[in-house]
């Protein structure tokens, strides 16, 4: 049952990562992400190098958030037009980031930088996640209301020039925050293989304050564009996209993204949030651990040289 | 009657091979691969060779046969982790200028019986003795905009980054020594089988059949095979490293299209 992976040049168990497309898509069905984060850390655990994991996980994503705009779209719950800035940040954020990885690759420092941004990113998002629902959990239980939120942005928001208006989102400010939330978004989707959701999502609802209905669309066709441009640099710059690995991916996860939408109306949001934000600080913690545990072999091959 | 026949015509007498002669009186070794071309099948397994061979022996001392198997040079990168304030860090990639793709010996005993540690080294069998370039001193080269330290054979961790190369070639597979590899199928015949994985790399392979007697090489007969790769994955990976950027494309046209495929599928039901 074992199939040869051509570029990452190790075979696996094909049944094994249609199970593992399956449940990162449940996952990212039933949360509402890209589910990226999750995937990239189990395909270098099952011994897929770092690199390649995480270049052909990027095409993955492109086909997951694919299903979710055309389905976000028929609600009109996508702002193209905020959604195109920010992709023209992602386009040079993934220009940026896979240069970034090329030379982190060649220098035999790209585990470092995956390691590192998951621990240092993930620490971060699954810390506050968990801090805010649980708070939610905690005030419900206690019969307590919720405090009201400060509704106002930022007030830098306004004080930038190249000023746009997006009726959808219900926005009229500068076009660089969207642009500079894109950029930041390419370059992790670069160096984590991550679509960024877990980053853009919250950004865009708490820092530009978007109409929550559009942010989900929004970020999922952002994410499409960014990834589907990581791709096609990885692959031409790096050659570490695996194609026979991202469709078997693929082939479960379409499937299981599906099942996982559905599941998600039986629970609670600030309940979702909770396991979300526990899954995501683990997810970090284990990518850090590596970091601090001495390697069974302290010498490793490095990519780069001519075959 | 009898004498009525033609007389018979002179036997044909077959030219004496130029061996027969030499065979009788010296210790030699011949060896033939069943496939002087291998195709490994990059799918699974790889591909196995047998190498078949003799040993012509007139003497009474007993002989060994050692099978060395070696696969094109090319450089090797790699890194070392070290501890940096309880952080486990890459450091800077050194570079060995060449080390054989694929290394194997097979032997009809543990190679250390067979001969002393200074025949061996000096003929270059074994892992241990393999010989892996590396420049008298060392210096750096710039590649890709990255500078590399190239290893030197006189540095103090030079065996520490050899025996590393050794390593992680072993546990790939690409590095082996078979102590009962070579076997003897009959009085003189003998037989080894050489496993080729899937990474192995492409290109012109040395065979070299060594026949040691008392310790002593005394009959060498050389081989060469050509490694190519086939299959479905080996055209992949070719597409890949050829032609980049039409790859990336098409992951993401393959990618959107299944995305699509699934919401067309899911939005039936």
């Amino acid at each position: 049952m074992d199939i040869y992976l051509p570029i990452a040049e190790v075979s696996v168990n094909w049944p094994l990562l249609v199970l593992l497309g399956a449940t990162v898509g449940f996952v990212s069905g039933l949360f509402g992400i890209g589910g990226g984060f999750l995937m990239a850390p189990i395909l270098i655990f099952l011994g897929i190098p770092p690199a390649v994991a995480v270049a052909s996980q990027a095409s993955h994503v492109v086909a997951s958030s694919t299903s979710g705009v055309i389905s976000y779209t028929r609600q009109k719950a996508v702002d193209y037009r905020i959604g195109g800035v920010m992709a023209l940040g992602g386009v040079l954020g993934a220009l940026l980031g896979v240069e970034l990885f090329r030379y982190l690759r060649l220098l035999g420092q790209a585990d470092l930088a995956v390691a590192l941004s998951y621990l240092v990113f993930l620490g971060v998002i699954g810390t506050l996640m968990l801090y805010e629902s649980l708070g939610q959990i905690l005030r419900r239980v206690r019969g307590e209301i919720t405090p009201h939120k400060d509704r106002r942005r930022p007030l830098w928001l306004y004080g930038l020039p190249l000023r746009m208006k997006f009726p959808r989102s219900g926005l009229y400010i500068s076009a660089i925050p969207p642009f500079a939330l894109g950029t930041f978004a390419g370059v992790l989707s670069a160096i984590m293989g991550v679509g960024g959701g877990f980053i853009l999502v919250p950004a865009m609802l708490y820092v530009l304050r978007m109409r929550a209905s559009v942010v989900v669309g929004t970020s999922l066709f952002q994410i499409i564009i960014t990834t589907a441009i990581t791709t096609i640099l990885q692959s031409g710059r790096n050659q570490t996209v695996d194609i026979v690995l991202s469709t078997i991916l693929l082939l479960g996860g379409v499937v299981g993204a599906q099942y996982g939408a559905r599941w998600s109306g039986r629970f609670r949001a600030e309940e979702l949030r909770a396991v979300l934000g526990l899954i995501v600080l683990l997810v970090g913690i284990q990518m850090g651990l590596e970091l601090f545990v001495r390697p069974s072999d302290l010498f490793a091959f490095a990519p780069g040289v001519a075959e | 009657m009898i004498a009525a026949l033609p007389p018979p015509p002179p036997p044909i007498e077959a030219p004496a091979p130029e061996r027969s002669t030499a065979t009788t009186e010296q210790v030699r070794v011949a060896a033939a691969m069943t496939d002087a071309r291998v195709r490994v099948d990059s799918s699974f397994r790889g591909a196995s060779i047998v190498l078949y061979g003799a040993v012509f022996n007139p003497t009474d001392a007993p002989t060994d046969v050692v099978v060395v198997v070696r696969g094109p040079d090319s450089p090797v990168r790699l890194v070392k982790k070290t501890r940096n304030m309880g952080v486990w860090l890459n450091s800077r990639p050194v570079l060995f200028e060449g080390a054989p793709g694929f290394y194997m010996t097979a032997s009809t005993r543990p190679l250390g019986d067979i001969a002393d540690f200074g025949q061996l080294r000096r003929l270059g069998v074994g892992v241990d003795h393999l010989r892996i370039n590396a420049p008298q001193e060392s210096r750096t080269v710039t590649r890709y905009g990255v500078r590399d330290v190239v290893v030197s054979r006189l540095g103090e961790d030079y065996l520490d980054w050899r025996r590393a190369v050794i390593r992680l070639r072993e546990a790939a597979a690409l590095y082996d020594t078979d102590s009962d590899g070579v076997e003897f199928v009959d009085r003189g015949l003998f037989r080894a089988e050489i496993d080729l994985p899937a990474v192995a790399p492409t290109g012109q392979y040395f065979a070299e059949v060594w026949l040691f007697q008392d310790g002593e090489p005394v009959s060498v007969s050389n081989l060469t095979l050509t490694v190519e790769k086939v299959g479905i994955e080996r055209d992949i990976f070719e597409f890949a490293h050829n032609r980049p950027w039409s790859y990336g494309v098409l992951c993401v046209i393959l990618a959107a299209f299944t995305g699509l495929l699934a919401s067309r599928i899911f939005r039936r039901e």
